[in-house]
């Protein structure tokens, strides 16, 4: 278990760096004039940002092996097919 | 990394006597093969409730509108003076769906068999978390208590099909059942939760418990079954959950998710239902098709043919099956162009079950076949499953769906996989391990009266099912014979009725069988069927915590007829002397 | 005889963490339905979205979103004391967590009664009040564009995907007081804090969701 968790991360720089993309989150949600395509995909991509800062830091997965890495990455795939999948009623 | 893990979790039970209370042995058990037994006794139940709930769905086609005899004490809000009510006819669909496939079949499958089978078979003291496991069936218990409970509410049961689909579902004031649909809901997303308790188990068991020498490629196919499977569960139950919760919200908040009234979608229900559903549908098949390896490689005295094929077709089968799940929905007036992009993938995934059949004869092929009991169930799983993927094959081609879907036609289908697929699979299992578990053997002269009469009847029931569903014959229909283009096959209804009682009549000879053998059965020895698989190291019944000592694994699974050995099996537990232990993968 | 075989390497990680990483698997599918659902009904009926901050509390979300990334913080410290042995960290960093948690389920809890005070609900707009007088005179609530004429869908997504959460969360509270209280009673040590690591884990997860669900809920 040692092994894992050798490289300690810095959790308070994490954590400033969510603050500060949830603040820019707020920013661009509120006081920009992008586009909704370019407005949905910025906001998801920070979001997807702070999620990452916490899969890969706080929950430790970027010190774990490949074997639990793909166990969780595992889903993913199955949510984006089903979601586009049944897009597909609307458009297409 | 090994030995960091193993520090905590190193199997350092073994087989011990257990001296707690008769409580805490076998009612609040953490034993996996007591729950294995609580899940057995359960879903055997719920298995004949099923069967009985057909009986009388197959009374009212058979003979619509007659009193059914002994209908007398259902009561008046059911079946008036007998005769079955439409709405009752409608829950009574539903339920038997349900019950079957929720309360019987998956919880035999797998928490029967994944429970009781899978330490045994890698070679651990029990499951990872034993406690879990206890609760994963003390959580099915409410769950079928809830299900059964519908029967007696104000309004009956739900009456929209195994498969609830809305708006019909979520609309009382339509389908005027409104606690009976909740408690559907209810239901199955309690034992939902259960089932991905489960399904943890047995992953994580698998994974980080198999004894030293037990690499991927030496487990038995059951067990690889029972991984995928479990796999299968863990991801595809939530959907399920999801969506009967926003089912339940429908009918009970006033939410709109698929009430079309202020926006929503039914076909929304449809497609989360069958992205669950198809999953589900090879969570009823895979491992039974394990079993069956299991099982023919011992009656054939031979290794599976094909094993690594085998693995890699059990993987395929589970990863294709997510992506095949708008063949259910080919009529629903989804977008086309997506129903032809499931028209091909479906087409694709015949090609993994088809493998996994040519292994299956490849094995038997010049083996020394045994005919016993198990054997016999697993051949005619493989011949009745090969009847009804073909009828799929038909259905995946989307214009000759239009055709029969909603007919007998799937009804057969469904059947001739669940039926002469899964069941046929599940009494040859048991018949199989019930030694292991209960140290007697059930009857081989009633197990194979039991066979013969069940494969005769059984074809008699639903082979005409095909038939009549090509002529047109819908599902969950009350009376056929309000319908003139129906009314020619009125006396095939009657024969599949009849043929259907007879089927149901003979399963009183597997349910003796099973219990009298509990008591006066012969007693059976360590290795009654002279198997390779690790459980059959361990005393009949296996004590508790399994192995006097962790066994170590030498060889593949399947070592028959082994060309250096005296008798016709070794032991995956057993070396073969001279040869390191730690030999290529597979061999 | 011969030598035993090596013992199987499994995972590599212990039981209890295998199995909730197994288990946030099925929960990643569990809020793929509601997510997914949401996506799938907003895509096909996107008129009946009012415009973020419309209709929901965006700063005090915003501060309560602020607050369980907090938790999360307060969690891996707990995590990294327990690593340490050190026992009084340990305990500081998990009464954090749970009382910061705790709140955060209060503040959305209060932000659910607000909303049904000005006649927000899962089935819609409430008849009645505020939100439902100001959208039938197309009028708007907080200022910017009318309001959309009917929520329902809205309404229900908003509520049951929150909800669900705000459920998982409570459920984490629970777990985080037990851990809390084994903490108290000396249960981890430096060797073995696995029940910490564990309960972790499902804690960032319920973070994670959080930070998804804020973002496509709250701000899109």
């Amino acid at each position: 278990m040692t092994q894992a968790k050798s490289h300690r991360p810095n959790y308070i720089g994490i954590f400033v760096m969510l603050a500060l993309l949830t603040l820019v989150e707020l920013g661009v949600a509120f006081l920009t004039v992008f586009s909704k395509p370019v407005l949905i995909l910025l906001l998801i991509g920070l979001a997807v940002w702070k999620a990452l800062l916490v899969a890969l830091y706080f929950m430790h997965l970027r010190f774990e092996t490949n074997r639990v890495r793909i166990l969780v990455i595992a889903p993913l795939p199955l949510a984006v097919i089903m979601v586009m999948a049944v897009i597909t009623e609307y458009v297409w | 990394m090994a030995t960091t893990a193993a520090t905590f979790d190193q199997a350092t039970q073994h087989a011990h006597v257990d001296d707690r209370s008769f409580l805490r042995r076998y009612i609040f058990s953490t034993d996996h093969k007591i729950i294995g037994i609580q899940f057995l006794l359960m879903s055997l139940l719920f298995l004949t409730l099923g069967g009985t709930l057909a009986m009388v769905m197959r009374w009212q086609l058979g003979f619509p509108g007659q009193a059914m005899p002994g209908g007398g004490v259902l009561p008046e809000t059911m079946a008036p003076g007998g005769i079955l009510l439409p709405e009752f006819y409608l829950a009574l669909v539903t339920m038997h769906g349900t019950f079957m496939v929720f309360f019987a079949i998956m919880p035999l499958l797998v928490g029967v068999f994944a429970n009781f089978l899978i330490p045994l078979k890698i070679g651990a003291p029990d499951m990872a978390f034993p406690r879990i496991n206890m609760a994963s069936f003390w959580i099915a218990v409410p769950a079928g208590i809830l299900m059964l409970a519908g029967f007696f509410v104000e309004g009956g049961h739900a009456g929209a099909g195994w498969t609830s689909y809305a708006p019909l579902s979520a609309m009382p004031e339509m389908s005027g059942v409104s606690w009976g649909q909740q408690l559907w809901c209810l239901s199955l997303v309690i034992l939902g939760l259960g089932s991905i308790l489960g399904s943890m188990n047995y992953i994580a068991t698998i994974i980080n418990m198999r004894a030293p020498g037990m690499t991927w490629f030496r487990l038995p196919l059951s067990i690889w079954a029972l991984f995928i499977t479990s796999i299968l569960v863990l991801l595809a139950i939530p959907i399920l959950s999801g969506a009967a919760i926003m089912l339940l919200f429908d009918q009970t908040i006033g939410t709109h998710f698929f009430l079309p009234a202020e926006g929503g979608q039914p076909l929304l229900w449809q497609h989360l239902f069958w992205f669950f559903g198809h999953p589900e549908v090879y969570i009823l098949i895979l491992p039974a098709m394990g079993f069956v390896s299991d099982i023919i490689a011992n009656g054939s005295r031979k290794p599976i043919f094909g094993y690594h094929s085998m693995v890699f077709a059990i993987i395929g089968i589970g990863f294709l099956g997510w992506i095949v799940w708008g063949h259910h929905m080919f009529q629903s007036g989804m977008n086309p162009t997506l129903g032809m992009t499931f028209m091909i993938s479906t087409m694709f995934i015949a090609v993994p079950s088809a493998i996994k059949t040519f292994n299956w004869m490849g094995t038997m092929w010049r083996g020394n076949l045994q005919f016993h009991v198990p054997m016999l169930h697993a051949i005619a799983f493989v011949a009745m499953f090969v009847i009804g993927g073909l009828s799929g094959v038909f259905m995946a081609a989307t214009p000759v769906d239009i055709y029969i879907h909603d007919t007998y036609f799937i009804v057969a289908h469904i059947h001739y996989v669940l039926f002469g697929g899964s069941l046929f699979a599940l009494f040859g299992a048991i018949t199989f391990w019930y030694p292991k578990m209960f140290g007697r053997m059930m009857s081989p002269f009633w197990g194979k009266v039991h066979f013969a009469l069940t494969f005769v009847f059984y074809n008699l029931t639903f082979w005409p099912m095909h038939e009549i569903g090509l002529k047109g014959h819908m599902r969950r229909i009350y009376d056929p014979t309000q319908y003139e283009f129906l009314q020619p096959l009125q006396p095939l209804n009657r024969f599949i009725t009849i043929a259907a009682f007879l089927l149901f009549a003979v399963q009183i000879i597997f349910a003796l069988n099973f219990v009298l053998s509990w008591f006066f059965g012969a007693k059976a020895g360590r290795n009654p069927w002279n198997d390779t698989g690790l459980e059959w190291s361990t005393p009949s019944p296996a004590p508790h915590g399994n192995f006097e000592r962790t066994p170590t694994v030498y060889h593949a699974p399947y070592e028959f007829s082994h060309p250096q050995v005296t008798e016709d099996y070794l032991p995956q537990d057993r070396p073969l002397e001279g040869r390191p232990a730690s030999a290529p993968a597979g061999r | 005889m011969l030598p035993p075989a090596e013992a199987e390497s499994g995972s590599g990680v212990y039981n209890a963490k295998l199995g909730m990483w197994v288990f946030l698997a099925s929960e990643v599918m569990f809020f793929t339905a509601l997510i997914g659902s949401y996506i799938i009904l907003r895509f096909g009926n996107p008129e009946q979205w009012a415009q973020p901050g419309q209709v929901l509390n965006v700063p005090v979300t915003a501060v309560n979103t602020f607050l369980l990334i907090c938790s999360s913080v307060t969690m891996v410290k707990a995590f990294a004391a327990a690593q340490h042995g050190d026992q009084r960290w340990l305990r500081i960093w998990l009464l954090a967590t749970t009382f910061i948690g705790a709140s955060f389920v209060g503040v959305q809890a209060y932000e659910y009664l607000q909303l049904a005070h000005h006649g927000f609900l899962p089935s819609g707009y409430r008849e009645g009040h505020e939100l439902a007088e100001a959208a039938a005179q197309g009028g708007a609530f907080k200022g910017g564009p009318a309001l959309p004429a009917s929520v329902a869908l809205y309404g229900a997504t908003f509520f049951t995907m929150t909800g669900f959460h705000g459920f998982h969360v409570t459920m984490g509270v629970i777990c985080m007081s037990f851990v809390t209280w084994r903490a108290f009673r000396g249960a981890y040590s430096a060797a073995d804090h696995r029940g910490v690591e564990v309960i972790g884990l499902y804690w960032h997860f319920v973070d994670l969701v959080w930070i998804i669900l804020f973002t496509i809920v709250y701000l899109i």
